[in-house]
C-alpha cells in the first residue's frame, strides 16, 4: 500500500504591529515574514514575531498568483509563498517587475518573473559560470554560452509573505543578465555573496495552467530579453531552400536551352543607301539587288509545329538610328503580324569620358506562330538629317535574321529576383525581433554600440 | 519538405519562365492582322503597317 502523500501544513501566528493573521508556510526554512494587512517585515525566527521593518506602501499590490496557490512546475508541486517587487532605475525611469517565491518542502525554492506579461521559470544554481570580461562579455554555464544583455542595480520595493533570507523594502543587489534564448542567466551581487540562477522563458498560459488560475494570463508586450525568436529556424532553412531553388532554376534555364530547337530560317545583308533605297547583299553569293525603301524578302518555311519567330536586326549605326516596320505574312493564308522595332546606337565623350547609348542590335519575338511558307516585308527608316552623310558612301548596313523557335530566358531573372523574395522577408522578420530584443539591453541593438536603456526581470 | 508554400511559390516561378522561355513571350507589340500576301508582294509601298513611323528617339547624350 503506498504511503499517503505529505500535505504541508500551514502555521497562523499574530502580527505584533496590527494583530493581523500572518500565516508561515515555509517551516523553519524561513527567516522573514510580511504581513499581508500592514506590511510589516517579522522575523520569523522569532516565536511572537518581532517586527523588523515597517513600510507603508502607497498601495497594496495583488500578485497575479494569490499567496498560498499551488501548482505543478516540472511535475512537482509548489506553493506560492512570497512575492515581492523590484525595480531599476534608467535615465529616470523605474522598471518594475515581480517575482514569485515557490517552495516545496522536498524540492526547495522555484522563482517566477514576470515583467509586461513575459514569465520565467528560475532556479539557482551551484556551479560558477565562466564569465569572460570583454567589451561585451559572454558567460558559459553547463555547456551553454550566454551573451551579456544588461546590468543594473535592482530595488526591492514591494513585498508580501515569507522569505528564506532577510528582506527588506528598499534594499539594493547588483544584478547582471546573460541571455541564451530561452535562457537567461543572471547574477544577483550584494556585499560578499553572489547568487548565480537560471531562468527559462516561459509562456503566461503554462503559469496560468499550472496554478489553475481563473481567466487567461495577460498578453505580453514587447520582445522579453530571453524570449524565443519565433523565427531562427526559418531562416537557415529558407535559405537552404532558396538556394536548392535557384540550382534547380538555373538547371532549368540550361535544359531549356538544349531542348529548345532553334533554327534559322532566313538571313540576309541590307543597306539602306539613302533616299527610300535599300540595297539587298545575299548570303550566298548571289547578285545584289535593289529594292524599294518597303521591300518584301524572299519566301521561308516555317516547319514542324507551331513556334515562336525571333526576328533579328544587326546594324552598322553610329550615332543615329534607324526605325523598322515589319509584316511577316503568310504568304498561303495571309495571316499577318505586325511589328516594329527601333534601334539607335550614340557613342561620344565629354568631360565625364567617353559614352555610349544604346545598341546596334535588336529583336522582336512573336510567339505562336503556325507552321507555313511566310516572308518579312519590311520597311526601314532613317532620320534625314543624315541623308548627306549617307550619301557620301556611309549609309547603315543591317543583317536581319529569322530564328524559328528560340526563347526568351529573359524571364529567368525576374523569376530568380521574385524567388529571393520570401527568404529576405524572412530574414527582415528575425532582424526586427532581434533589434527589439537587444534595443533594450546595454547595447542598444543587436549591431549596435554600447546605451543604456530597458528593463530586466531579476 | 519545411517550407511547402514556398516551394509551391518556387515551383510557379520556375515552371513559368521555363513555360515563357519556351514560347518565346515577350513584351514588343504585334499585332495580328490578315492581308492579301499577293498584293503586298506585287507593291510592298502600299501596305500600311500598323508601328510605322514610331520612332521616338532623335539624339544622342
Amino acid at each position: 500500500m503506498a504511503a499517503a502523500p505529505v500535505v504541508p501544513q500551514v502555521k497562523s501566528l499574530i502580527c505584533p504591529n496590527c494583530g493581523g493573521t500572518v500565516t508561515l508556510r515555509g517551516y523553519a526554512q524561513s527567516l522573514n515574514v510580511v504581513c499581508e494587512h500592514c506590511t510589516s517585515v517579522l522575523d520569523a525566527r522569532t516565536p511572537t514575531l518581532s517586527v523588523i521593518q515597517q513600510f507603508q506602501a502607497k498601495q497594496k499590490i495583488q500578485p497575479l498568483i494569490p499567496l498560498g496557490s499551488r501548482g505543478t512546475l516540472h511535475g512537482v508541486v509548489f506553493e506560492h509563498i512570497g512575492f515581492q517587487v523590484r525595480a531599476i532605475v534608467v535615465e529616470g525611469v523605474a522598471y518594475r517587475w515581480t517575482e514569485y517565491l515557490l517552495y516545496n518542502p522536498y524540492h526547495g525554492y522555484r522563482y517566477l518573473s514576470e515583467y509586461e506579461g513575459h514569465w520565467n521559470d528560475i532556479k539557482t544554481i551551484q556551479s560558477l559560470p565562466k564569465v569572460a570580461q570583454a567589451a561585451r562579455p559572454s558567460a558559459v554555464v553547463g555547456g551553454r554560452a550566454y551573451k551579456h544583455f544588461q546590468s543594473a542595480v535592482a530595488n526591492t520595493v514591494y513585498v508580501m509573505g515569507e522569505f528564506p533570507w532577510q528582506v527588506r523594502v528598499g534594499e539594493s543587489v547588483n544584478t547582471s543578465d546573460f541571455v541564451s534564448p530561452p535562457f537567461m542567466l543572471s547574477s544577483e551581487k550584494t556585499q560578499g555573496e553572489t547568487v548565480w540562477s537560471i531562468g527559462e522563458y516561459t509562456p503566461g498560459s503554462v503559469i496560468w495552467s499550472a496554478f489553475k488560475l481563473q481567466g487567461a494570463a495577460p498578453a505580453p508586450r514587447g520582445v522579453f530579453s530571453n524570449q524565443p525568436n519565433p523565427h531562427p529556424g526559418t531562416v537557415g532553412s529558407i535559405w537552404k531552400a532558396f538556394v536548392m531553388w535557384a540550382a534547380l532554376m538555373l538547371f532549368a534555364l540550361i535544359a531549356m536551352g538544349v531542348v529548345r530547337r532553334t533554327e534559322t530560317v532566313f538571313q540576309q545583308n541590307y543597306t539602306f543607301a539613302n533616299s527610300g533605297q535599300s540595297v539587298a547583299v545575299p548570303f550566298s553569293g548571289q547578285k545584289t539587288k535593289t529594292a524599294d525603301a518597303a521591300f518584301v524578302t524572299p519566301v521561308f518555311d516555317l516547319k514542324g509545329q507551331t513556334s515562336n519567330v525571333k526576328v533579328e536586326i544587326s546594324t552598322n549605326l553610329t550615332n543615329d538610328w534607324a526605325n523598322f516596320s515589319f509584316a511577316l505574312i503568310n504568304e498561303q493564308t495571309g495571316d499577318t503580324y505586325d511589328f516594329g522595332k527601333e534601334v539607335s546606337y550614340y557613342s561620344g565623350s565629354d568631360s565625364d569620358g567617353s559614352w555610349t547609348e544604346g545598341d546596334r542590335k535588336a529583336s522582336v519575338t512573336i510567339p505562336s506562330v503556325p507552321p507555313g511558307r511566310y516572308y518579312l516585308r519590311v520597311e526601314p527608316e532613317m532620320d534625314d538629317e543624315n541623308a548627306a552623310r549617307r550619301l557620301t558612301g556611309s549609309g547603315m548596313s543591317y543583317t536581319l535574321t529569322v530564328k524559328q523557335g528560340a526563347g526568351n530566358a529573359i524571364y529567368f531573372l525576374p523569376a530568380f529576383f521574385l524567388l529571393l523574395i520570401p527568404p529576405i522577408l524572412s530574414s527582415m522578420r528575425v532582424m526586427k525581433f532581434e533589434n527589439e530584443r537587444w534595443s533594450e539591453s546595454d547595447y542598444g541593438s543587436q549591431f549596435g554600440t554600447s546605451s543604456s536603456s530597458g528593463g530586466s526581470d531579476d | 519538405m519545411k517550407h511547402p508554400m514556398f516551394a509551391l511559390y518556387a515551383m510557379m516561378l520556375i515552371g513559368g519562365a521555363s513555360w515563357l522561355d519556351y514560347k518565346g513571350y515577350s513584351f514588343s507589340s504585334v499585332n495580328q492582322t490578315r492581308t492579301d500576301p499577293r498584293s503586298v508582294r506585287d507593291n510592298p509601298g502600299a501596305y500600311r503597317p500598323i508601328y510605322s513611323g514610331y520612332h521616338r528617339y532623335s539624339g544622342g547624350k
